[in-house]
């Protein structure tokens, strides 16, 4: 009987507000929809940042025959210059192994590289390109003077950390995750303010019925339980569609990123399900409690 | 006449009649009962106490503004007196916290001169929304409506929804729904103001026969002729003081 008559109650006041309703709904899926995005960056940055913090390396480019560097005006390095590099790149305690790359191996790893770029390739020969020292580090968060050591090094044309390239782009993603938490954040505050609203039409609408509730003695929860359940049955909706929002976002965006960046690692179901979970239940939460409030300012019993 | 309801042959044996804390004890007591609304001045009742036994029945007389709506507004604790100590049903309204509230009003029917019924529910749905809303099983609601439907004399309308009614018609229905739970008391403000005097005849009988089932009856009226000719305890309201309280009264003697 109670619950038969709480969700009579409930439909009605959801079907007199339809309009209001329905912006509810929209605010609360968009809002939680950007929610879930900016955690799920979050989610793929850090699954991101585990799997290549182990795999970057400093690489150190030799001069070569036409280098642009001011480096290496006096022409390509020299073997006794390259064995010195070796020597010194292994004495360094923060160096866990170095490999040498010589032009072949860098044409192999270009090739593999620009697959997709045939005329890049194509225009491409071993010679231009330079010979490297590849140093993996014992500890990828601290490369000491690793680098300025090495940059003054006689026959070393370049130093690039690929740490600096994955946190360039870990940033990117960092402020992509910053913004679609802050239109978030927006979208949360509008939707508290049209449940509020949505509450107090409601409110209104049936001040008969709840002024006569209150009249023959109705508990508090009872006069409140079908205002407070409009609000989470719309945000529950709300959740429902930015739920299919977040899917669509993992299969078009997230795996699209897969196919385009060669950083990117990617993101299984289950981290999009507990995302998924998280935003809903936010959603839902807010809604009630937005209701909740609402009510004591203008239900009172 | 009309039967007595609440007699052990009645159908009402199903529902208990409320019982009193203590049994000796008035039902209402306003003990130097003060109050003044925010902003005004003049209090809306003055120093006021009023001992209303079990099964009385009182009328509330007194121009417009003397209190007597704020009196009844107290006993449902919709205010709190500024001064002074309500009792209703032997609870010390002071210290009845506002979760207990509705357990309270449970006690209490009300009845307005503006009916207050739901327009989109007939007559039966009217009466069993108020035991729905306090929790009661659908078993009791079949069983106990049609009888206080019929108690106030509205046999075979029950499907009727109440702008098919006459305003006679839609007092019962309320009075009806102020009924249903068996209160202790029964709290009615200006019932028949909007009612012609040959209809609220009908309305004080009905009252009548709530009042004799045990129930208390507390009516503020305007209505000399309904108080001349009930011959019941009158108690005068002037200014928010008590002028007058007499039982067997008249509605005009002090003037």
């Amino acid at each position: 009987m109670r619950a038969n008559f709480i969700f009579s109650e409930v439909w009605i006041g959801l079907r007199r507000n339809l309009t209001m309703t329905i912006a509810v709904i929209v605010t609360v899926a968009i809002g939680m929809a950007l929610l879930g995005i900016g955690l799920m960056i979050n989610t793929q940055v850090s699954s991101m940042k585990n799997y290549w913090t182990d795999k970057v390396e400093i690489s150190v480019f030799l001069c070569q025959k036409n280098s642009p560097f001011d480096k290496c005006k006096k022409g390509a390095a020299t073997q006794a210059q390259k064995a010195a590099l070796e020597q010194q790149i292994k004495g360094m305690t923060e160096v866990e192994r170095v490999e040498f790359e010589n032009q072949a191996q860098a044409y192999e790893n270009f090739k593999q590289q620009y697959a997709n770029n045939s005329v890049l390739v194509a225009a491409t020969r071993p010679e231009d390109l330079p010979e490297s020292f590849r140093i993996k580090l014992k500890d990828p968060e601290n490369y000491g003077n690793v680098i300025e050591t090495l940059q003054q090094a006689e026959g070393v044309s370049q130093v690039i950390d690929q740490r600096e390239l994955v946190d360039n782009f870990f940033g990117f993603l960092g402020t992509l995750r910053s913004s679609a938490l802050i239109v978030a954040l927006i979208q949360v505050f509008a939707a508290i303010l049209l449940i509020g609203n949505t509450v107090r039409l409601s409110a209104y609408n049936r001040r008969r019925e709840t002024g006569i509730m209150r009249l023959v003695g109705a508990s508090n929860l009872y006069i409140q339980a079908p205002f407070v359940l409009e609000g989470m049955i719309a945000g529950m909706i709300g959740g429902v569609i930015s739920a299919v929002m977040l899917i669509a976002a993992k299969i078009v965006i997230f795996d699209g990123m897969q196919n385009y960046l060669v950083l990117a690692t990617r993101m299984t179901w289950e981290d999009v399900g507990t995302v998924i979970a998280l935003t809903m239940a936010t959603g839902v939460f807010i809604c009630m409690l937005a209701s909740f409030v609402t009510l004591r300012r203008y239900l009172k019993v | 006449m009309f039967r007595l309801v609440g007699d052990e042959e009645t159908p009402f044996v199903t529902v208990p009649p409320p019982r009193l804390a203590c049994r000796d004890a008035p039902v209402i007591h306003f003990d130097n009962v003060t109050k003044v609304y925010p902003n005004q001045n003049r209090p809306a009742l003055d120093h006021v106490s009023v001992d209303v036994d079990k099964g009385e029945f009182v009328f509330l007389v007194g121009p417009s503004g003397s209190g007597k709506s704020t009196f009844l507004r107290l006993i449902l604790k919709e205010e709190r007196p500024n001064g002074g100590s309500i009792h209703v049903a032997g609870k010390d309204l002071s210290r009845l916290s506002n979760f207990k509230v509705p357990h309270l009003r449970r006690r209490i029917g009300c009845v307005f001169q503006d009916f207050r019924l739901l327009p989109n529910k007939n007559v039966y749905e009217n009466v069993a929304f108020a035991l729905e809303v306090i929790g009661k099983p659908r078993r009791f609601i079949r069983k106990v409506v049609p009888e206080v439907v019929e108690l106030v004399g509205l046999e075979g309308k029950a499907h009727r929804m109440p702008h098919e009614l006459s305003g006679g018609e839609q007092q019962r229905v309320a009075m009806a729904r102020a009924f249903v739970n068996r209160p202790m008391i029964l709290l009615a403000d200006e019932p028949t103001g909007n009612i012609d005097p040959a209809t609220s005849i009908g309305i004080m009988k009905v009252l009548d026969r709530i009042n004799r089932t045990g129930t208390t009856v507390v009516m503020a009226t305007h209505d000399a002729a309904i108080v001349d000719s009930m011959r019941k305890r009158v108690v005068e309201l002037e200014d928010g003081k008590i002028v007058r309280d007499q039982s067997r009264g008249v509605y005009g003697q002090a003037y």
